[in-house]
């Protein structure tokens, strides 16, 4: 007797089934995650070399427009600078990229099983690298600056780890809300653009006022943009309390994100 | 091969419901509004309404019917890309669809590329696809534009590609949704001697067309859906005789 491929009635729960299915087709993943860095760069003179300019670049026009407000207030502004867009950026860039996804991928999704999931996790895959690369341009601020490099650099990879599953986690919730209502792309696009001068990327934190700085500790973004930032520009271990809250707000997110995106899996061909 | 005297699609009083709002609700703001007013209605639609059928082994069924009458619907429940709501669907085998033109390609990477994504979509492993490869080249005869991007490639290139990644491993379960006619004359005579191929060594075939004389030339047994239930089934002949009375056998 040939074994039972598939029953519709003998199925895992969606939010373990999801997780097998997607270790069965990583291939796919990954292959799509590459792909995404290929494309976006296939078309262009300079190719991958823009992944190391564009955050160089970018820092410089903000040095030179903002570096003297800031240059008692943070010695060393650009690593300063760096390391918080960065971070910044890839939280920000991967949640956007992937609430558009669900939509560029529907053509498959209709057709075809593929686990619901890997698109999101793909996108999610391809800032992580994007992120991971443009370390390279920072430490070159880093020297050029002699800014010190101290132990604390061993911590990155924590930090790293941290900040990836609290991106995964928000883009599983935003890729889900982006199939039910298409104006959730608009409200998240006016959020990042107003979180960006309300967080303490370009300016000390110091230069907010204090009823708004209180405030500063709810702001998830904040607390991963510190988590990445302190090893690299204060050249110390993030305060404890700080590893424990982002920790666990990052595992938070993950796992409401992970079950609301596969609790929702089902619909999401009709939706689409 | 095992032979089973298990069905090899076996479906049970299969429902599909769509929960669809009277109008269609796509931003945040409308749907607040509206819940805050009076709530939203809905109305269901019963693609699929208690469906109970099975296929053997080695059979190939068409399925006919007018449009809507859920002949997609049905296609997608034994594909896996939807649940039934109410039933039970059971699969003893790899499910393959044929794909439509271009699906699941990606037109800024080389045939090569797309080669292991397709191949990817299919659930096949990176090893799996690098043995493969040269094989999949040689059937869709895209010879050295393999290296090109897609594209760069006519659309009967694209059909022959996919076809040739879709159809290099024999399915037990082959699906095809009105695709048959792929690529030109040589082409099409190739691919459907392949699909005979798969058929005399045990695959099961779906095939979905509103073409009478191709389901009669392919199919053993024939079902035909209206409303989402099923109005007939049996020998190919017989029914689509009734569904489309004049048509000549072949």
């Amino acid at each position: 007797m040939t074994m039972l491929e598939y029953d519709s009635a003998q199925r895992p729960p969606p939010f373990v089934d999801e997780f097998v299915q997607l270790l069965r087709y990583r291939d796919l993943v990954f292959l799509m995650a590459g792909n995404i860095l290929k494309n976006r760069y296939k078309r262009s003179l300079l190719g991958i070399f823009w992944m190391l300019l564009n955050p160089l670049l970018q820092t410089i026009v903000l040095a030179v427009a903002f570096g003297a407000l800031f240059k008692s207030a943070l010695p060393h502004y650009p690593v300063y600078l760096l390391s918080g867009l960065l971070a910044w950026s890839f939280m920000t860039q991967t949640t956007q990229y992937a609430m558009g996804v669900m939509a560029t991928g529907s053509g498959l999704l209709k057709r075809i099983y593929i686990p619901r999931a890997t698109y999101v996790v793909a996108v999610a895959g391809n800032g992580l690298i994007n992120f991971l690369i443009s370390i390279l341009p920072l430490a070159l601020i880093v020297l050029v600056l002699q800014h010190p490099v101290s132990v604390s650099w061993l911590f990155l990879p924590v930090s790293i780890l941290i900040l990836a599953v609290f991106t995964l986690g928000l883009a599983l919730l935003l890729s889900t809300a982006s199939v039910f209502f298409n104006d959730s792309i608009d409200i998240y696009q006016i959020v990042i653009q107003a979180g960006f001068f309300l967080t303490p990327i370009m300016y000390p934190p110091s230069v907010l006022p204090e009823a708004l700085s209180g405030w500063m500790v709810l702001n998830p973004f904040f607390l991963m943009i510190e988590l990445f930032r302190t090893p690299i520009y204060a050249s110390a271990i993030p305060d404890i309390g700080l590893i424990a809250a982002a920790a666990t707000l990052a595992c938070a997110t993950l796992l409401a994100g992970w079950m609301v995106f596969t609790r929702q899996a089902d619909q999401l061909a009709y939706r689409l | 091969m095992v032979m089973s005297d298990e069905p090899m699609i076996q479906l049970d009083n299969v429902t599909v419901r769509f929960r669809i709002p009277h109008e269609r609700i796509p931003t945040f703001q409308e749907y607040a509004i509206r819940w805050l007013k009076r709530g939203i209605r809905y109305a269901d639609f019963h693609a699929l309404n208690d469906i109970s059928f099975s296929i053997d082994q080695g059979e190939t069924v068409g399925i006919i019917g007018p449009n809507g009458a859920g002949k997609s619907t049905l296609l997608k429940v034994i594909a896996q890309v939807i649940r039934p709501t109410l039933g039970r669907v059971r699969l003893r085998g790899r499910v393959a669809p044929l794909l439509e033109l271009g699906a699941g390609f990606d037109y800024e990477m080389t045939g090569r590329e797309n080669v292991f994504l397709n191949g990817a979509v299919l659930g096949f492993s990176r090893k799996d696809m690098n043995q493969r490869l040269d094989r999949i080249v040689e059937f869709s005869g895209i010879g050295d534009f393999i290296d090109a991007p897609v594209r760069t490639y006519s659309s009967g290139m694209v059909a022959r590609l996919g076809f040739a990644v879709a159809t290099n491993r024999r399915p037990d379960v082959l699906i095809i949704d009105e695709v048959l006619a792929v690529g030109d004359a040589e082409f099409q005579q190739k691919s459907a001697a392949r699909i005979r191929e798969f058929r005399e060594s045990g695959s099961t075939i779906l095939v979905v067309s509103h073409s009478p004389a191709s389901i009669k030339a392919l199919c053993n047994r024939a079902l035909w859906l209206e409303h989402g239930m099923i109005r007939q089934m049996g020998p190919v002949d017989a029914v689509v005789d009734q569904y489309a009375p004049g048509q000549p056998s072949q």
